[in-house]
């Protein structure tokens, strides 16, 4: 619109006379130079960008093949010829493995928050702009699925229907998506009526395009921080199932399934434990770090984040100043 | 008030009606159904076919549910496939280890977040404060079950201070000290899991009742903070952890299977994993149907305590 008001502003004040307004920064924008701002965010995006390199170029990174056995040189110690982190009881390279789980695991957590939020969006669009039966009857699934605690859900689904990767990406988030629902239905049920939404509506948009024109947009910022968030969570949840033997299957590997190796075999080598417990834990941490630098970023209500110390700190320093 | 409860336990009622009709059709959705995996593999077509028949497998669907929903309801939960042992006498003495596990956690996290969420909530972004946040983002991040792992190769193996695994010593079943010491390493793994958050929510809790306009009043007219804390806000503060903990209820049953198979501990989260793994499926059943019970009788105790510690909630007026 403002494209359009320019020209002929301009042709009636000179630029020199009325200096040009700057074009305002978009929502996006705002929320990048909020979030620079912010140590921890900033620290957690290096991190994953770190292990997101790591995953990409595993291939070229290892040097060795993940499942390779070589009894020979099983349990090494770590810094031994060119097996940075040692072997384990087989024989495989643990750096090797460590590299390639994370290939999985990070698939896995992007993954899993993309098709959860995807289907809970859906769900909550349609629960919360059309209401009705459509309401009662998804509002009904999602009390059932989160009646059931997530793990034994997703352990059930999983002993039925079999675990390999795709189907890993398949069941979390099957059992991950009603949150997002829950939150876009609200958030709907707020937005719907609103008068662009009544004007839309005068000029003729079909329901289909106000949902996904209109208030999807306007309800992305809680959605984007909850998927961030989910990535975390998702990581988690197929490091737990693997840990168990119900998720990821050999010849795959991940850091959960090396955990459950690990723990067998931790009289021997206790440090086998840490690497990929590590790696977890980074890897979440940041994103639980990025996902809280998103949220504090978006929100317009935190203009500055002061901590009240350091404002007290600040209004003694002004009120004596003016003395 | 009465009506209300009428209404919510209807509704709970429903909940758990489509959770039984969920739970059946989802084993029944398997490929190939239960026939195939109940059945064991080096068994004939022939016996299979009788055996089916005699668990009445090949009886219509419907029919299947409500006898399965019947038998349930009059405390049969059916047997294992394998050595036909009735699924009650495995299931109670697990779900009762849980509960000695879960209940210690869970009043050890009580005693220990509500004092700290209050103390932090009256010295805002203190050492202790920051102490508390570094945990909760420490907790959230950390997979459980490494932490185990982890406290099992230092403090077990290394030190050799506690037992690695286990609920007893063997031959020494029903001993209270042993029994403890056994504790000790999955109950501070579960504590530091949860503590966190409950502190976390405590102390907002706090912080937002510390600006009402009651706390103000108590301060304007002399009354000494410790007793603004502790007799005007604390209590009122308390009110909001009530519906936390009726969520959590269920989270801690089901949250406890990790830490329950690192320490070998015999609860009803590690029988899951082991039926899982031996695909005894009317075991699944029980405990996923068990485990919702739970959850939806938490949530509904919450709704009701949360009415009858504050009188100002006005249930089933208003809100939604």
């Amino acid at each position: 619109m403002s494209a359009q008001l320019q020209p002929a502003s301009n042709t009636e004040a000179p630029a020199d006379i009325v200096p040009q307004s700057e074009k305002p920064l978009g929502p996006w924008r705002l929320t990048w130079n909020k979030f620079k701002r912010n140590p921890f965010a900033m620290s957690g995006l290096v991190v994953l960008f770190l292990f997101i390199v790591a995953a990409v170029a595993a291939p070229w990174l290892s040097p060795y093949d993940p499942a390779r056995q070589d009894l020979l040189s099983a349990n090494l110690r770590p810094f031994t010829g060119d097996h940075v982190l040692g072997t384990d009881e087989l024989g495989r390279d643990i750096f090797s493995r460590i590299v390639y789980s994370g290939r999985i695991s990070l698939t896995i957590g992007f993954a899993v928050a993309a098709v959860a939020v995807i289907i809970g969006s859906i769900i909550g669009a349609i629960s919360g702009y059309f209401g009705g039966w459509a309401d009662i009857i998804f509002m009904r699934i999602v009390d059932v699925m989160n009646s059931v605690p997530t793990l034994f859900l997703n352990i059930l689904i999983g002993a039925i229907f079999g675990t390999n990767f795709l189907l890993m990406i398949m069941i979390l988030s099957l059992t991950s998506w009603m949150g997002v629902a829950r939150l876009v239905r609200g958030n709907f049920l707020q937005l719907r009526e609103m008068q662009y939404v009544e004007a839309a509506k005068s000029i003729g948009v079909s329901s289909w395009g106000i949902i996904f024109r209109h208030l999807l947009r306007n309800a992305s910022f809680p959605i984007i921080v909850n998927a961030t968030l989910m990535v975390g969570g998702a990581i988690l949840a197929e490091s737990g199932l693997s840990y168990l033997g119900l998720g990821i299957q050999p010849p795959d590997t991940s850091w959960g399934m090396m955990l459950s190796n690990a723990q067998e075999f931790m009289l021997i080598d206790p440090m086998q434990a840490v690497y990929p417990g590590v790696c977890i834990f980074l890897v979440v941490l940041s994103v639980n770090f990025i996902g809280d630098g998103i949220r504090d970023a978006m929100d317009p209500r935190q203009k500055a984040q002061l901590s009240p110390r350091r404002l007290d700190q600040w209004r003694a320093k002004f009120s004596k100043s003016t003395k | 008030m009465g009506e209300y409860l009428i209404r919510r336990t209807l509704q709970s009622v429903v909940v758990l009606f489509l959770i039984s009709v969920f739970t059946f059709g989802l084993i029944h959705a398997a490929p190939g159904g239960p026939t195939q995996i109940f059945l064991s593999p080096g068994l004939s077509v022939e016996a299979g076919q009788i055996k089916a028949e005699q668990l009445g497998l090949n009886d219509p669907l419907p029919q299947q549910y409500f006898r399965w929903l019947g038998n349930i309801l009059t405390g049969d939960l059916g047997a294992t496939f394998k050595n036909n042992i009735p699924v009650g006498d495995i299931l109670w003495p697990t779900v009762k280890n849980s509960v000695i596990l879960m209940s210690v956690t869970w009043i050890l996290t009580l005693l220990i977040a509500i004092p700290w969420g209050v103390y932090n909530s009256t010295k805002e972004y203190g050492l202790s404060d920051q102490t508390a946040s570094f945990i909760s983002y420490v907790g959230f991040a950390m997979p459980t079950f490494w932490f185990g792992i982890i406290l099992q190769s230092t403090i077990s193996i290394k030190l050799d201070w506690l037992p690695l695994s286990d609920m007893y010593t063997i031959g020494k079943q029903g001993d209270i000290p042993d029994l403890l010491m056994h504790m000790v390493l999955p109950v501070s793994v579960l504590t530091l899991i949860s503590l966190a958050g409950y502190q976390k929510y405590m102390r907002s809790s706090m912080l937002e009742v510390l600006q009402q306009d009651y706390i103000r009043t108590a301060r304007a007219k002399g009354v000494k903070e410790n007793k603004v804390v502790f007799r005007h806000a604390w209590r009122n503060a308390l009110i909001p952890l009530i519906t936390l903990i009726g969520l959590d209820l269920p989270m801690l049953v089901g949250g406890a299977a990790l830490t329950e198979k690192v320490f070998n501990w015999p609860g009803m989260g590690s029988l899951f994993v082991d039926m899982a793994m031996a695909r005894e499926y009317s075991v699944l059943m029980a405990i996923t149907l068990l485990s919702a019970v739970f959850v939806v009788i938490g949530n509904l105790i919450a709704d009701i305590l949360y009415a009858a510690v504050d009188p100002r909630v006005q249930l089933g007026k208003g809100g939604k």
